[in-house]
């Protein structure tokens, strides 16, 4: 791998508690990967006010410069992750199964490590959902993983997806009733079949019941009307055909075209099995993102995820994207799951597009991140080679423009110039 | 059982592809050239355009261009790259069981543990990793001798490259205090003093016991061989006075081994899961004299004794997390170490270990380490020669080199790229592996269910009565309905 080569020219801000300003960069490459099918040599990213300024090949171009040079070895959009699991058991409201109403915004911790480790991996911009516990769990935001320390700051999208899940995932631990009576305690569902019931009785109850006291009944609407896209955790082959079918049926069923409920957009999330339904998928123009790679075949939930996944679902016309379902492990973050990717047949520029513009585009926030084009959001990732390869590492990750992980100076027992 | 059956189905189906690819290797008579459009040696730079010729298991000649021979059996493969194999330096994979339920046990080894067609050593052949130190788990004090072997070959001496490779010592047992651990460490071998001295005081005293042990334990103390005394050797701090007059062949054979390491003829491999560990077991290792045989097998925060291991010169082979990650107590920020760079700074000769058998093994270990700054040719290193090194096999494996083993891996691109793949792999002159033939790599990849194949299956699964399908196990952790 090529060697990089990193000065930072600095001037440090006297305070050391101060928000660090978004300031202009200069950033020079070896390789800008924009991600709209431009890869340029020894070019120019240039940052100002948190923005991507210019993107110029010209690396000899002097007069736009900025006082704050980077130079790097390669540079991408920031990685956008749609399927980190950052939210713990307070995220999840057991009073009921289906919560469509609840926002994950409000549970989540912006002083959280979780961030952290996203941003050191590359990851600038992360769906967090609530925990698969209920059927339907609730809201989704997407937002950055560094900047202000308020939710509400670092808020790309609020209330972007409805997030639930099928399989086992809510009726796992759940009591079912026999040999003791139905208690306090007793929790539905506690089969697939209950899950999939509670999924349709939701469905039904939002097209024929016209209950206006119900609290989740505006947040159905607008997914089965197709505003508000529907991210379903699904992992077998089992769980991603009854999702499909469900969408089918509410595509088909009378009652929901005539409440005009009968356009859900579904993105099915952890899709381990997807290359078994790849036509099903397509069919269906259902979206996809996929667990991370796993070494011996076999994921959650006895799912098997053979390594073309990507490959398969991408030629059917599939929209897939990766995630490394928030690890910052070297072996797991979703860097190299792109690599994994490229293993079972993706070329770069395809897994490029799988970690960043597809969820962008899965989203509804392509218009801010995912690319590096002039007016987009300046979240940009610095590479020591080449993305993707575990023998290249971050080595540096701007969010909003501000440079808010310095990756040469700090690690331990790493070094970059060599 | 049925799947144990159709795993052990599986594996046979796999290994006696591959004995064929063997019958048609050996055909040619003991010589092959492999030409390949570039020899990653490990022994200076890499060739463009070169042959290796292997002659009766050895390589004969790694040179540039084609040299083909009138009568060797060609491999002509320009659009390959030819890697020696890679070389793990600590497995506790590929046994029976990892471990025995005994705390010291340096009579055991892992040869009758070693399972030949156990998934493992299929995976590792997949990977590329054609040299294996097998040692016992990490629930004992004193564990087995460990064993060197190939991931190749139907029965455990087919597979061996070196038995008794070292012994498995233990400074942090899983759930035991450090404390109780060490304790039962230094009993060891104050168990083993106060053997020999007893055998010397009978001796003395004109006794039986030991040469009727002996007996009892099936060995014959009468042989010539036995009825040697010899002096103790070595450096331990300690000495039993007198023991050449003890008959070597009347040392109980569960202390022999102990008795071997003791006296410089055997190595031990050290697990140290914290800094505490690394300074008690320098320090045992130290007053036994064995410091010089010893290898730390590394884990946790036992880089923190970096300086501490520099200064007692041993090498060490370090785990499968390479960043370490830590919470400052003050600021309650993550500190990430890259461990391998904290060695390498303080000149500490280091080995990889995989962090698993199949997508991650050595070869990515090597490239995080170029990720973070290592120098690609140490890299590469840290997972052939110097591994070879530390098991004393510099002089057969760890490069491509004129007396090495013949074995060659013949890779699809860069060996440290995520997309490149082992396409064939050569043993001993042998084409043993070849990935077009490979079924497993037909279902991981592709996920093609192969009629009669082993399922990649995590092993959760059982036989639908009803229509003959597979199911899950139902219960903990497998699917629910």
């Amino acid at each position: 791998m090529t060697a990089a080569l990193f000065t930072a020219v600095l001037a440090l801000a006297a305070v050391p508690v101060q928000e660090p300003e978004a300031r202009a960069w200069t950033i020079q490459a070896e390789r800008v990967y924009t991600g709209t099918g431009r890869n340029m040599e020894r070019s120019i990213v240039l940052v100002r006010g948190g923005q991507v300024s210019a993107v110029t090949a010209n690396a000899d171009e002097e007069k736009e410069r900025t006082q704050d040079v980077l130079r790097v070895y390669a540079v991408t959009a920031g990685l956008v992750d749609a399927g980190v699991r950052v939210t713990n058991w307070t995220s999840v409201e057991q009073s009921n199964e289906v919560t469509p109403n609840l926002r994950v915004a409000d549970t989540l911790d912006p002083f959280a490590l979780d961030w952290d480790r996203l941003l050191r991996s590359g990851v600038t911009t992360v769906l967090a959902s609530p925990l698969d516990r209920n059927v339907i769990g609730g809201l989704g935001v997407v937002l950055k993983t560094a900047g202000p320390e308020t939710i509400a700051a670092r808020t790309v999208k609020a209330d972007a997806v409805l997030r639930g899940s099928m399989g086992s995932d809510p009726s796992a631990g759940n009591h079912p009733a026999f040999g003791r009576p139905t208690d306090f305690y007793s929790r539905r569902p506690t089969t697939r079949m209950g899950v999939e019931w509670e999924w349709r009785k939701a469905f039904f109850d939002t097209a024929l019941n016209h209950n206006e006291n119900d609290p989740g009944r505006a947040t159905l609407v607008a997914a089965l009307q197709g505003k508000l896209p529907i991210f379903i955790q699904a992992w077998t082959t089992q769980d991603i055909r009854t999702a499909v079918f469900l969408r089918e049926e509410v595509q088909t069923r009378p009652e929901f075209a005539a409440a005009g409920m009968n356009k859900p957009r579904f993105v099915i999330d952890a899709a381990a099995e997807a290359w078994k339904e790849p036509q099903l998928l397509a069919r269906s123009q259902t979206g996809v993102i996929l667990p991370p790679f796993p070494p011996a075949g076999r994921t959650r939930e006895n799912a098997f995820m053979a390594w073309n996944t990507a490959k398969v679902l991408k030629d059917q016309g599939v929209a897939v994207a990766l995630s490394s379902h928030g690890s910052g492990d070297l072996e797991q973050r979703l860097s190299v799951q792109a690599g994994y990717a490229m293993a079972g047949g993706l070329t770069f520029e395809e897994a490029l597009a799988a970690v960043t513009s597809i969820p962008a585009m899965l989203l509804g926030v392509q218009d801010r991140v995912g690319t590096i084009e002039v007016g987009k959001d300046a979240d940009l990732v610095l590479w020591s080679g080449e993305p993707f390869q575990p023998g290249a590492r971050v080595v540096g990750t701007i969010v909003d423009g501000v440079l808010r992980y310095e990756g040469w100076t700090a690690v331990q027992g790493a070094t970059v110039e060599r | 059982m049925t799947t144990t059956m159709t795993r052990a189905t599986g594996a046979v189906t796999l290994t006696t592809a591959c004995l064929c690819l063997a019958t048609a290797a050996e055909a040619g008579e003991g010589r092959i050239a492999i030409h390949v459009g570039r020899i990653v040696t490990m022994a200076g730079p890499d060739i463009e355009d070169g042959t290796i010729v292997i002659e009766n298991g050895r390589i004969q000649s790694v040179a540039k261009g084609a040299k083909g021979s009138w009568d060797a059996e060609v491999i002509e493969r320009p659009d390959l790259v030819a890697f020696p194999g890679w070389v793990e330096a600590h497995s506790s994979r590929g046994m029976d069981r990892a471990n025995e339920n005994i705390e010291v046990a340096p009579f055991l080894d892992v040869r009758d543990s070693i399972d030949p067609i156990n998934f493992y050593f299929e995976d590792c052949l997949r990977q590329g990793v054609l040299a294996i130190n097998v040692q016992q788990g990490n629930m004992a004090a004193i564990g087995g001798q460990g064993r060197v072997v190939k991931p190749y070959g139907l029965t455990i001496e087919d597979m061996t490259i070196r038995p008794s490779s070292g012994l498995k010592l233990v400074a942090t047992r899983p759930g035991r205090s450090r404390a109780l651990q060490v304790q039962s460490l230094r009993r060891a071998f104050n168990e083993l003093r106060i053997h020999l001295e007893k055998l010397v005081q009978d001796k003395k005293d004109g006794k039986d016991t030991a040469r009727r042990e002996a007996l009892f334990q099936g060995r014959d103390p009468d042989k010539e061989e036995n009825k040697k005394g010899r002096a103790m050797e070595g450096t331990a701090t300690w000495k039993v006075k007198d023991l050449e007059g003890v008959p070597r062949g009347q040392v109980d054979e569960k202390q022999e081994p102990l008795l071997r390491l003791v006296e410089g003829k055997m190595m031990a491999f050290v697990a140290c899961d914290g800094a505490i560990s690394v300074v008690q077991a320098l320090d045992i290792a130290r007053e036994n004299g064995f410091l010089a045989n010893t290898v730390l097998v590394l884990e946790g925060d036992a880089w923190k004794a970096a300086d501490r291991i520099a200064e007692a010169g041993v090498p060490v082979v370090l785990g499968p997390t390479l960043l370490y990650v830590e919470r400052d107590p003050i600021t309650g920020k993550e500190v990430e170490t890259f461990v391998p760079g904290v060695f390498r700074e303080k000149k500490v000769r280091f080995a990889l270990q995989s962090i698993n058998a199949s997508a991650q093994s050595l070869w990515f270990q090597a490239a995080s380490c170029v990720g973070y700054g290592i120098p690609r040719e140490e890299a590469l290193a840290a997972a052939t020669k110097v591994p070879a090194e530390i098991l004393r096999l510099g002089d057969r494996l760890g490069s491509l080199e004129a007396g090495k083993d013949g074995n060659v891996l013949l890779l699809s691109g860069d060996p440290l790229a995520v997309t490149t793949t082992v396409q064939y792999v050569v043993l001993d002159g042998n084409l043993v592996y070849d990935r077009s033939k490979d079924v497993r790599v037909q279902q991981i990849i592709e996920g093609v269910e192969q009629p009669n194949a082993a399922p990649a299956s995590t092993g959760d699964e059982e036989l639908d009565p009803h229509s003959g399908e597979k199911k899950p196990k139902s219960g903990p952790g497998g699917k629910k309905d």
